[in-house]
């Protein structure tokens, strides 16, 4: 049976790893090959590290840190982080990560995400959403605030056949209080591929809570990992108890 | 010596880092006089069936490996479309003919209502009868949205299951070839590749 992933989050501004909340104040955690150590050790499912900033700072990420921490991990690996283009992607993939995550860019243009599905196969193209309430609605945060609308942007995304979304909930970040169950409850009802959940999970039941809202995806996060005593496996070992299929 | 071929597609760099980690010699090449040196040979391969098909052929690789394996009977590992590209045909994105190593093709994944691709750690189940069992390890990360269908099923190793068992891996004589990835699947896959190329499995 297919297991339930639980995925590190980690999160990189260009110097060290950082945690923000409700992406805004961000807190300074450290070295990222360290964690990328200690993550394979544990034997976590998959591993996600982005590059937050280097859209914004209009950089690119830096390959060479990349490499280092993929080299430490024996499991899937997703980088993300300023890729706007096949350049960009296929040094990623040529050092080794499996999956490329793209935000910016895919809010920009299309025709570059389908380009590169086609290129470089679905498999490796995954999409970050960072969704945020506004009344009604959920919308994409973005540094040059276009306001997109979160259920138009899947739709979209989902014609370029992408692989995976992994999708943020901005007012859950760093609070620890639970996921967006109603967020995932949207998304999950738009696309028929792989979704990560990731954002405000803090005790392993949030995690139980999500999947008994009956949502079969992956879940990602990260200060419970940063913060508390809990360790994915902890997660797991939790979740299984609650007779979810993991992988422990 | 294993040559892991570089038919620009895959992930070449996470195939060599686990063999390197497991102090199995290794080269990442597609030039002939190499491949015919190695004593195995390693297809990874991340992409579509036609674009894997189109690139071994521009590289003129199709007959050497061929050559080296089905005539010369190399110990080979084809993982994830390295093993699908060893049956008759795939249809990814349409009809292609492929290396034809095995009998049989290989379809997409049928949804009723599963997601796809297949993405993320499933349990295998070997095919005792055979006698095949590579691995205690029955846990591996898979990524693919295609299937082998074999047309003799005696050549199944392990099944896996999504909406009813699907081939995870084929042994015949000396070829196997894995839809999930080793390379990616912690200590399974790490045990599961030096059972292969350090033993006698």
């Amino acid at each position: 049976m297919l297991k339930i992933r639980i995925i590190p989050i980690l999160t990189f501004n260009g110097l060290s790893l950082v945690k923000t909340k409700n992406f805004n104040s961000t807190r300074i955690l450290g070295n990222p090959i360290q964690s990328a150590r200690v993550y394979n050790s544990r034997d976590v499912d998959e591993l996600v590290f982005i590059d937050i900033t280097a859209s914004r700072e209009n950089r690119k990420i830096n390959l060479n840190l990349v490499k280092k921490v993929i080299d430490e991990c024996f499991m899937p690996v997703t980088i993300g982080g300023g890729v706007s283009s096949f350049d960009d992607i296929s040094n990623l993939l040529k050092i080794g990560a499996d999956k490329v995550l793209i935000k910016t860019k895919a809010l920009d243009d299309k025709k570059f995400i389908k380009r590169a599905v086609e290129y470089f196969g679905s498999q490796c193209i995954s999409i970050s959403i960072d969704a945020i309430k506004d009344n009604e609605n959920y919308i994409i945060k973005d540094y040059r605030k276009n306001n997109k609308i979160v259920n138009e942007f899947i739709k979209e995304m989902n014609e370029c056949e992408v692989g995976e979304y992994v999708i943020n909930s901005v007012d859950k970040d760093g609070c620890m209080s639970g996921f967006d169950i109603e967020l995932y409850e949207q998304c999950k009802k738009l696309t028929q591929k792989p979704i990560i959940a990731v954002g405000g999970a803090g005790v392993p039941e949030d995690f139980i809570k999500l999947i008994n809202s009956k949502f079969y995806g992956a879940l990602g996060a990260s200060s419970i990992f940063h913060f508390t005593q809990f360790t994915p496996y902890d997660v797991k070992t939790s979740m299984k108890e609650n007779n979810i299929s993991v992988r422990v | 010596m294993v040559a892991i071929i570089d038919y620009g597609l895959g992930n070449l760099a996470s195939v060599q880092k686990s063999l390197n980690f497991l102090g199995i010699k290794n080269l990442i090449t597609h030039d002939k006089v190499q491949i015919k040196n190695s004593s195995s040979i390693l297809l990874p391969g991340v992409g579509s069936f036609f674009q894997g098909m189109k690139n071994l052929k521009e590289r003129n690789l199709v007959n050497i490996l061929t050559e080296e394996v089905i005539v010369r009977k190399k110990k080979f590992l084809g993982i994830c479309l390295g093993m699908q590209l060893i049956f008759e045909r795939g249809d990814e994105p349409f009809p292609t003919k492929g290396l034809g190593w095995i009998k049989g093709e290989v379809k997409k994944i049928e949804p009723k209502g599963l997601i796809i691709p297949h993405l993320g750690w499933n349990n295998i189940t070997y095919n005792l009868e055979k006698g095949f069992k590579d691995s205690l390890e029955n846990n591996f990360y898979f990524i693919h949205s295609y299937h082998a269908k074999p047309k003799d099923f005696s050549c199944v190793n392990s099944y896996f299951d999504y909406g009813g068992p699907l081939v995870g891996s084929i042994k015949k004589d000396n070829i196997f070839a894995t839809q999930f990835h080793p390379e990616k699947s912690q200590n399974s896959g790490l045990i599961l590749l030096k059972k292969y190329f350090k033993g006698n499995a």
